[in-house]
């Protein structure tokens, strides 16, 4: 288990590196002059070039990406923002834990709702509730999340005034509306994931065993059939969970909400470059490990799965073996 | 001789499971209607696209004149949701077309030879998206700027992974089977054996994927050009219109009810359709 975590993570490094050449090229192709973005349209030549120079942006592309790469991975420095000259390495935490809060408190209104809504659509599969679930769960896919953003600060901010529309000052009360608004595709989703896997398990003998034994339908349900049910939903979890992460953007942009989505899409904006590469290399690295965590949650769900881990273990050894 | 009969059946009987399938049908018939309304938007509306109605300054809200009411320029919603339409759900249909061909290419190739080739080409769609999809999206289009094609490319761009991992473990499922032996013992060439033989076994998926693709690509255009990166106001496209009244959300709300509506409609009626036709083409369900 131990190995095959560590082969995971350290498959991880070419990636992220692979995903800083990417971008840093990207951004390098972008159109619009950082120098002339930051110091104005009235700045002279001589300005310009300096500050060009100072940004290092006359050095050619190799020569950039070399320094770059070498900050970042040899003295894990992402530098400075060109436009605000503060840190990246200090901004990004408070910012990213902004948005894991928002992408948690998401996750949880999803998940507990559309978990039992799901269960309720297997367990009375073709009857009204089972419909019922299952429209609801269709609008929610076909809803924009950013629509019903507007939505639903028309109604809860501006007509009863309750929850704040934008800002963070409110705590926990200022990510209720954001976290509403990114849930409900997830919401949906996590429904009718719940109802086909519940459906594919309901059926097994081990069920019929378990209510033939007198376990009470609740029990069974619970233990016996969800239990079972639940690779699948980790499953769509964990990729929700990675999609929260790094596409808070627009809601973040609707509701001010100052984490890592408006952070980047505002260095994007601004050609703040160091700031959009640093940023993508965190999320990407976020990203990556929530994946890890999915897998190793599998195993922990599910013995069969461990087994399978245990036992590639000893097939290497056996190889190794044989190979000495 | 039985061979073209039971081509044609094949496609017979994914088209009667299909029509079956009361929801699959009613998703069609509205996203026919909707073609029919956006692309014969002339005929529908006795306003034109850019024509501002000045007495609506006064009152933009729906009226008898104006059945969606007017927006911040005096221009009537429900003819610039039809000319929207028109942006959208192309913006939708290109992109997933051009990543599709794009992935299938990709897939087939990574797919069928395996191998090296198979592992420099998934290692390359990793790090692709290692990066969330949006950010990817976002750069892309600062990169190649805003506007109407350019917003199809960004779009295409990063849906280009997922069809193409799709497409390859299909493949892979595929080319063991004997008729691929069969197809390499008479000699037929690779992009024979590749597009002839075994893609059209291994599609299915991926036009399910490119049906609910659509949907999702339609509600993406739509929040680049809100937040200012895709297509620009005053172009008429959904998430323009939205982000262009955004502003006046606490004195006139009707005028993003409308455009997000129309939104919500279409990839609604393209999720049933792509429902439906999950269903038709899964060989689990076929009797």
């Amino acid at each position: 288990m131990g190995r095959y975590i560590l082969k995971r993570l350290l498959w991880m490094i070419p990636i992220i590196l692979g995903v800083t050449i990417l971008v840093f090229a990207m951004m390098t192709v972008c159109p619009g002059d950082p120098a002339e973005i930051i110091l104005g349209s009235t700045a002279t030549q001589a300005d310009l070039a300096a500050k060009r120079t100072q940004l290092g942006l006359d050095q050619p592309f190799l020569v950039r990406l070399g320094k770059y790469m070498s900050d970042v991975f040899l003295r894990f420095d992402l530098g400075k923002s060109w436009i605000t000259g503060v840190s990246i390495s200090a901004s990004i935490p408070e910012r990213m834990s902004r948005t894991m809060i928002l992408a948690i408190v998401t996750l949880v209104i999803a998940f507990g709702l559309g978990i039992p809504l799901g269960i309720t659509a297997a367990t009375h599969q073709n009857k009204w509730q089972d419909s019922v679930s299952m429209v609801l769960a269709l609008i929610g896919v076909a809803i924009p999340n950013f629509w019903l953003a507007l939505l639903l600060i028309i109604l809860f901010s501006v007509k009863l005034g309750w929850l704040p529309a934008m800002g963070i000052e409110a705590g926990l009360a200022s990510y209720i509306l954001p976290a509403l608004s990114n849930s409900a595709g997830a919401l949906a989703n996590a429904a009718r994931q719940t109802r086909s896997s519940m459906l594919d398990v309901i059926r097994a003998d081990y069920i019929t065993t378990a209510r033939a034994k007198g376990v009470p339908e609740r029990e069974v349900i619970t233990k016996h059939a969800l239990k079972n049910a639940m690779i699948p939903i980790i499953t769509q979890m964990g990729t929700t969970f990675g999609r929260l992460l790094g596409g808070a953007m627009v809601i973040e942009t609707i509701f001010s909400l100052p984490g890592m989505g408006l952070y980047v899409i505002n260095a994007v904006n601004n050609r703040d470059y160091p700031v959009v590469q640093g940023g993508a290399i965190v999320l990407a690295i976020a990203f990556s490990l929530a994946m890890l965590l999915i897998d190793l949650l599998y195993a922990a769900v599910d013995p069969r799965i461990k087994a399978q881990y245990a036992s590639a273990k000893k097939g290497n050894a056996k190889k190794v073996k044989a190979n000495a | 001789m039985l061979k073209p009969v039971k081509k044609k059946s094949e496609f017979a009987r994914v088209m009667k499971q299909l029509a079956k399938n009361k929801l699959a049908i009613l998703g069609l018939i509205i996203l026919l209607a909707e073609i029919i309304l956006c692309a014969g938007a002339p005929l529908f509306t006795k306003y034109g696209v850019a024509e501002m109605d000045y007495m609506s300054f006064m009152d933009p809200t729906p009226s008898a004149e104006h059945i969606f009411g007017c927006d911040s320029m005096g221009f009537d919603i429900y003819t610039r949701v039809l000319y929207g339409g028109r942006y959208s759900i192309t913006i939708g249909i290109a992109a997933i077309i051009i990543s599709a061909c794009i992935g299938i290419v990709i897939g087939s190739v990574a797919g069928y030879f395996g191998g090296q080739v198979d592992n420099v080409i998934m290692r390359l769609l990793d790090v692709i998206q290692a990066i969330p999809g949006m950010l990817l999206m976002i750069v892309i289009s600062a990169m190649l700027g805003p506007g109407f094609v350019n917003t199809i490319l960004a779009l295409s761009v990063s849906s280009i992974p997922g069809m193409a991992r799709m497409l390859r473990a299909n493949m892979m499922k595929e080319r063991g089977n004997e008729y691929i032996e069969a197809s390499q013992s008479i000699n037929c060439s690779k992009p024979r054996i590749i597009f002839i033989h075994l893609l059209p076994n291994c599609i299915s998926p991926i036009i399910v994927q490119a049906t609910m693709g659509v949907a999702q690509t339609i509600t993406l255009a739509a929040s680049l050009s809100f937040i200012g990166l895709g297509v620009q106001p005053p172009t008429p496209e959904w998430g323009a219109m939205l982000s262009a009244s955004r502003a006046y959300i606490r004195q006139y709300p009707h005028m993003v009810i409308f455009p997000g509506l129309a939104i919500a409609v279409t990839v609604l009626a393209l999720n049933l359709l792509g429902d439906g036709l999950r269903d038709a083409l899964d060989p689990k369900l076929k009797n």
